[in-house]
């Protein structure tokens, strides 16, 4: 008797790279290309914008696109995490090593707080009322002055060091917010992957099923705004010892923070891994180039582009470019 | 004592623009659920253009208002044929869209104008005395027009075949259909008609602020909370609430500090938005009408 051997199925030779391969692959070309243009301010400073809004965008995208949760509040998360950080280094010289975590934290509860009876609302409700609580934020920041400068603003002298995170070489400075953008990214897809984060993504489908089936509704979206915030306020951390003058104005501006964290992660693809991030990286070189090259002509010309790129992809991309890029390559969704 | 009537009636005039705005936003969002972040715009947009009228036309600031009204109409007829409608029932992409808008105007008026401030010259900018209080006639204006807004608004919505259809397009799209309303024409003449009262309302501010691109997006968040706490689609609230904003703004902003005035009622506003989501004024529920998506 011969025993018979049963084959193997086949296997598709396709080369496939599971997402974190990928991550890995997007930190070393990123990592490259801050090398190669390692002497040029202009280019590096391009980059570390890019890849501080692809973070802040992926942060939004955990609680906005996988939780459907349309916050245009986030502001009010990335703000607070740059003046507990800068704030503390200001009146006490904290690091920002030891305060950046604590301001993540201090983020997460603050959103829980805020979150917990704001989720009753739906759609557009929850949009207006947390676009409300940024401009709650604002108000709060320009009132107590003794804590955040007031309407003045808080001016964080030029220390370099590594332990205040200010450098005086801006490569440094792209690499610290690649790690940002790196950690968002790592963070989102081990949430998506766990039992809370498919838990998120059946609320947004059908919050009543959800229900149905036993899913404490408003616990997962708690959980998900909270991991949100977190990484928004560290990111905020991060920004202001980078540009190193906090005033209201530049972290409570709807249309500069809140809303663009949006923005990007809509116009790259909302509930993907990598969308934000593809987001970040058409839009914010896009708009530096076009801030130092339309400016000299008039006032609000890099605005009046950003308008109309936002009415157009909310016109005509609505799953964002992976989405496009998946309808295109006939891949499922 | 004094004071705090003095208050009041500061209160009850910056009420009336407020209401004078979510009169108009009511029809939009109130009424046909459409999320127009960029409604403030064209407030700003009617008072610019105003400033067109008195300036090249050399007709009195408040008779613009025969040309500013339908031009508005217009624009609102373009932006709902254009953005709003191919956007129906995804209101996370209206407001998208429509902040866009609000960025796209805002900075184009500013690269226009250079950053200029402009001032639409009117003779009622004197203080009237009622009383012992000195009252602006332009700000009187404005609420006694806000007043008779809400009123013809109101018979129209309730008494007439036409503002029936709105009403009825909004509750049940399939069945108003069916018995013979023409859901697109209604859609279009109502968000004209939201849009002609912005304009109408950017003629009666254009004499009492001074004009710059942003005064749009100061009044914007104001409108929609006034919109949302006064009930949705309620003239009586969007009218009311109007008032209990511009009073509890005026109040807090003098007994307890300038600063904190807005944050005082946007505290407020998410309050009633998170107990009560009809609003004051509105039918339990009718926040939920209009929002679900419909074929």
């Amino acid at each position: 008797m011969t025993t018979q051997v049963l084959s193997k199925p086949q296997q598709k030779a396709r080369l496939r790279l599971g997402p974190i391969a990928l991550i890995v692959l997007l930190a070393l070309i990123s990592a490259g290309l801050i090398a190669l243009w390692s002497g040029d301010p202009y280019a590096l400073n391009i980059l570390t914008y890019t890849f501080l809004f692809a973070g802040l965008a992926g942060a939004w995208n955990i609680i906005g696109g996988y939780g459907g949760q349309f916050s245009l509040g986030h502001g009010a998360f990335f703000g607070l995490g740059a003046y507990i950080v800068g704030s503390l280094y200001f009146n006490q010289q904290a690091t920002p090593l030891l305060t950046l975590l604590p301001a993540a934290a201090v983020a997460a509860v603050i959103s829980v707080l805020i979150s917990w009876p704001t989720f009753r609302l739906k759609g557009p409700f929850f949009a207006i009322a947390t676009m409300a609580i940024n401009e709650v934020f604002y108000a709060l920041a320009n009132y107590f002055d003794d804590l955040t400068g007031g309407p003045a603003g808080l001016a964080i002298p030029f220390k370099p060091a590594w332990e205040n995170l200010i450098f005086v070489d801006r490569s440094s400075y792209a690499l610290l917010m690649l790690g940002y953008m790196v950690l968002v990214l790592l963070a989102t897809h081990i949430f998506t992957n766990c039992r809370t984060g498919h838990y998120l993504v059946a609320v947004r489908e059908d919050e009543e099923a959800a229900a149905a089936i036993g899913i404490n509704v408003t616990w997962t979206k708690c959980v998900a705004m909270a991991l949100s915030a977190a990484l928004t306020a560290f990111g905020g951390g991060l920004f202001a010892m980078y540009i190193r003058m906090i005033d209201p104005p530049t972290v409570f501006t709807l249309a500069e923070t809140g809303v663009k964290f949006a923005l990007l992660a809509l116009i790259g693809g909302a509930g993907t891994l990598f969308g934000p991030m593809v987001g970040a990286v058409a839009i914010v070189p896009l708009e530096t180039y076009l801030r130092g090259y339309l400016s000299d002509y008039r006032p609000g010309m890099t605005l009046i582009v950003v308008g109309a790129v936002m009415i157009l992809a909310a016109l005509f991309l609505k799953h964002g470019i992976v989405g496009a890029l998946r309808k295109h390559f006939g891949s499922q969704p | 004592m004094h004071e705090a009537l003095s208050v009041l009636v500061t209160g009850v005039l910056l009420g009336g623009v407020y209401a004078l705005i979510s009169l108009g936003l009511n029809m939009i969002f109130g009424v046909l659920r459409m999320i127009n972040f960029a409604h403030g715009e064209l407030v700003m947009l009617g008072m610019y253009g105003t400033y067109l009228c008195v300036t090249y036309l050399g007709i009195p600031a408040y008779a613009s208002v025969v040309i500013v009204a339908p031009a508005l109409s217009v624009v609102g007829y373009a932006l709902h044929r254009f953005i709003m409608a191919p956007l129906h029932s995804q209101p996370n992409m209206q407001i998208f869209a429509t902040f866009g808008l609000l960025i796209l105007l805002e900075n184009a008026v500013l690269a226009l104008t250079r950053g200029e401030t402009y001032t639409v010259p009117s003779s009622m900018g004197i203080p009237v005395e009622i009383g012992e209080l000195y009252v602006g006639l332009d700000r009187l204006l404005i609420f006694a027009i806000a007043t008779l807004l809400a009123v013809g608004t109101a018979i129209f919505l309730r008494k007439t075949m036409p503002g029936k259809a709105v009403r009825a397009i909004t509750q049940d799209r399939t069945s108003a259909q069916l018995m013979g309303v023409n859901a697109k024409r209604v859609f279009s003449f109502t968000f004209a008609t939201g849009a002609a009262i912005a304009g109408l309302g950017g003629v009666l501010l254009a004499p009492a602020y001074s004009l710059s691109p942003y005064i749009g997006g100061n009044f914007i968040l104001a409108a929609f909370a006034v919109v949302v706490l006064g009930g949705l689609g309620s003239v009586a609230g969007a009218y009311f609430g109007g008032l209990l904003v511009g009073i509890v703004e005026s109040f807090a902003g003098y007994y307890i500090d300038p600063a904190l005035k807005q944050a005082i009622w946007f505290v407020l506003f998410v309050v009633v938005l998170v107990l009560r989501p009809s609003g004051l004024f509105g039918q339990v529920g009718a926040e939920e009408v209009g929002l679900r998506p419909q074929h």
